[in-house]
């Protein structure tokens, strides 16, 4: 990394952290106005407690239900490591005990389970890295705004490792009756008032019983974090990060998908586009796998090089269930496009990590551009189709550099 | 390779982390008729900026608040009709009319000319939980006064309990506490409320 670039960075955390002082008056929407005063009831973590383990570059977007995470520049690692995993909550940060915690599972099964934590940990475990990324990442590039969590056009996804054992092994010791068709999740955590229900989301079975998605303790190879679902959680790689419950203590095998606000209210698109600010029509189907995106991790925007040096272009793309066949990046803000270099293959979900290096040969500013394909034929597009929740942005990604003579 | 060296995000991203979240000014909404009711309701479980952010139709707004009852707003159906109405007024793509900013300004100015203590209810969303003479969320301030009225300590308790929060007292729902407040302002609030047997 050039020191150019180096202190790009860090001017912009710096600034990052001037914003979140809040004494100071920063005109337009600033971390100090997505800050309120949290309220920290019995048996929750405290957001001071969960930012203090996050990353300067970490931002805040909501303190209310707590929400936030670091743009596409700060994302540059093969694996996301804790202190840049996004953080989207729809309640509080629980705080469980670990020892006490039990997994329920129940519904349309031969033999309902009450399975301890200690003894779920001693079943055969693995370790996989897989995507996760809230479905409303990136919401706040669509135009008229969507309401929800202001995602910026880059971040709310991150792709660490897990350690767990298949939901598949779980379902199966507990037996499917007939006429198992979904499996819903629940998780410990609770609102500000007894009123809220709980948050409960249900995949199909077909994705349940799919060896990667899991039933983890561990995230990056120690216990999960606090506020990403301590001491158990749920990974349906690939899919809206919403499905991937936290705190998770409930499983129940149904025959239909959970009736409830989490799934009938939200996390809804329209099976064909509508006009811009129309509301959701009443045939909106539930959200499942992202379709292809990606991002640019290096350089950042704005960042400033000089002419004979050389340009390296980093980012990651995947696509949901799919693979990623290709990625191609412009420097010229999309008139040509070159073949980026894709690092081997990992696990399946996994993001792919591209690069392409170029020399510096004239001053001016570069447009960078970079446009994922996956293996279905599915590419990004240039602009996502808007929808009223502001879900599945995945446009193509553009970062601007300049580069000055010699 | 990472852009960021771990001890950079030490102690002092700690303590600015802690310094953020202390901030007090919390985002209030344009005034208008409903503006107190829709602040104290939304703000019991999410930050104002989810409203002010992204100005919506009105059909749109009529969903959001059929939705947040769904996710436990202690409302009642009148009160949903007025925070719908006013958010529709003040928080819709096109921006208040003129007759809703004439509106806006009488009622800033009724706020203005408002004595302390509705001052501060409404500033804190107070409301949102409480009020006089009927359980909503909270405990009526009614039969906080009454609870409270033979206890020598009560201006002492109380001032903890709306400062620190509170759980346990009359139920198992949390009282989220309210550091911003003074104690000055703290005072004024208990006063009031033992006096309302």
């Amino acid at each position: 990394m050039s020191n150019v670039i180096r202190a790009a960075a860090r001017r912009r955390e710096f600034l990052a952290q001037l914003a979140g002082l809040g004494a100071l008056a920063v005109p337009g929407r600033t971390l100090a106005q997505a800050v309120t005063p949290p309220a920290d009831p019995a048996g929750t973590v405290p957001n001071s407690v969960v930012l203090a383990q996050k990353a300067q570059s970490f931002t805040v977007h909501s303190a209310r239900p707590l929400t936030g995470s670091v743009t596409a520049e700060f994302h540059d690692f093969d694996v996301t490591p804790n202190d840049r995993m996004f953080v989207r909550n729809n309640l509080l940060t629980p705080d469980l005990d670990a020892a006490k915690h039990v997994l329920r599972v129940r519904g349309l099964v031969e033999k309902p389970l009450e399975i301890p934590l200690a003894q779920l940990r001693k079943m055969p475990s693995f370790t996989t890295q897989s995507m996760l990324e809230c479905a409303g990442s990136g919401r706040a590039a669509f135009q008229p705004r969507a309401s929800g969590t202001p995602w910026s056009p880059t971040g709310g996804m991150g792709c660490p490792t897990w350690t767990g054992v298949s939901l598949a092994d779980v379902l199966k010791m507990a037996g499917l009756r007939a006429g198992a068709a979904h499996v819903a999740f629940s998780g410990d955590d609770f609102g500000a008032v007894a009123t809220a229900p709980k948050v409960i989301r249900s995949v199909p079975l077909a994705k349940a019983m799919e060896r990667h998605t899991m039933i983890v303790w561990a995230m990056n190879g120690g216990d999960l974090p606090k506020v990403h679902g301590y001491p158990l959680r749920v990974v349906v790689p690939g899919w809206v990060g919403s499905a991937s419950i936290k705190w998770l203590s409930g499983i129940e095998v149904l025959d239909a998908p959970f009736k409830g606000t989490f799934m009938d209210d939200s996390y809804r698109i329209p099976r064909t586009p509508v006009q811009p600010g129309d509301k959701l029509p009443a045939d909106a189907v539930t959200t499942e796998a992202w379709p292809v995106k990606s991002i640019i991790t290096l350089p950042g925007p704005g960042d400033r090089y000089k002419v004979g040096g050389r340009l390296v272009v980093r980012g990651s793309a995947w696509a949901g269930d799919n693979d990623i066949e290709r990625v191609d990046v412009s420097l010229d803000g999309g008139k040509t496009w070159e073949r980026a270099k894709l690092a081997m293959r990992g696990e399946k979900y996994a993001w792919r990590r591209f690069s392409l290096e170029v020399p510096l040969n004239a001053p001016g500013e570069v447009v960078i551009l970079a446009r994922a394909t996956g293996d279905r034929g599915n590419t990004q597009p240039a602009v996502s189709t808007w929808n009223p929740l502001g879900y599945f942005w995945n446009a193509i990604p553009r970062v601007g550099i300049l580069v000055d003579k010699a | 390779m990472t852009r960021l060296s771990r001890p950079l995000a030490s102690a002092a991203s700690t303590a600015l982390a802690a310094l953020a979240l202390s901030a007090t000014a919390q985002e209030t909404l344009v005034p208008g008729p409903g503006a107190e009711l829709t602040q104290a309701k939304c703000a019991i479980c999410h930050e104002i900026g989810y409203v002010t952010r992204a100005p919506q139709s009105r059909a749109r707004w009529e969903e959001v608040m059929r939705v947040m009852v769904q996710r436990g707003t202690p409302v009642t159906p009148d009160e949903v009709k007025i925070i719908t109405d006013y958010l529709a007024t003040y928080y819709n793509p096109e921006g208040p009319s003129a007759a809703a900013q004439a509106a806006s300004a009488q009622a800033a100015a009724a706020q203005a000319a408002a004595d302390p203590v509705t001052q501060l209810l409404n500033r804190n969303a107070c409301l949102g939980c409480h009020a006089v003479d009927k359980q909503v969320v909270g405990p009526a301030f009614r039969e906080i006064a009454t609870r409270y009225k033979a206890d020598a300590s009560a201006g002492v308790k109380l001032a903890q309990k709306i400062k620190a929060g509170g759980q346990g007292v009359w139920g198992q729902v949390p009282m989220p506490p309210n550091p911003g407040l003074s104690d000055a302002e703290v005072k004024l609030l208990v006063d009031w409320v033992l006096a309302q047997r």
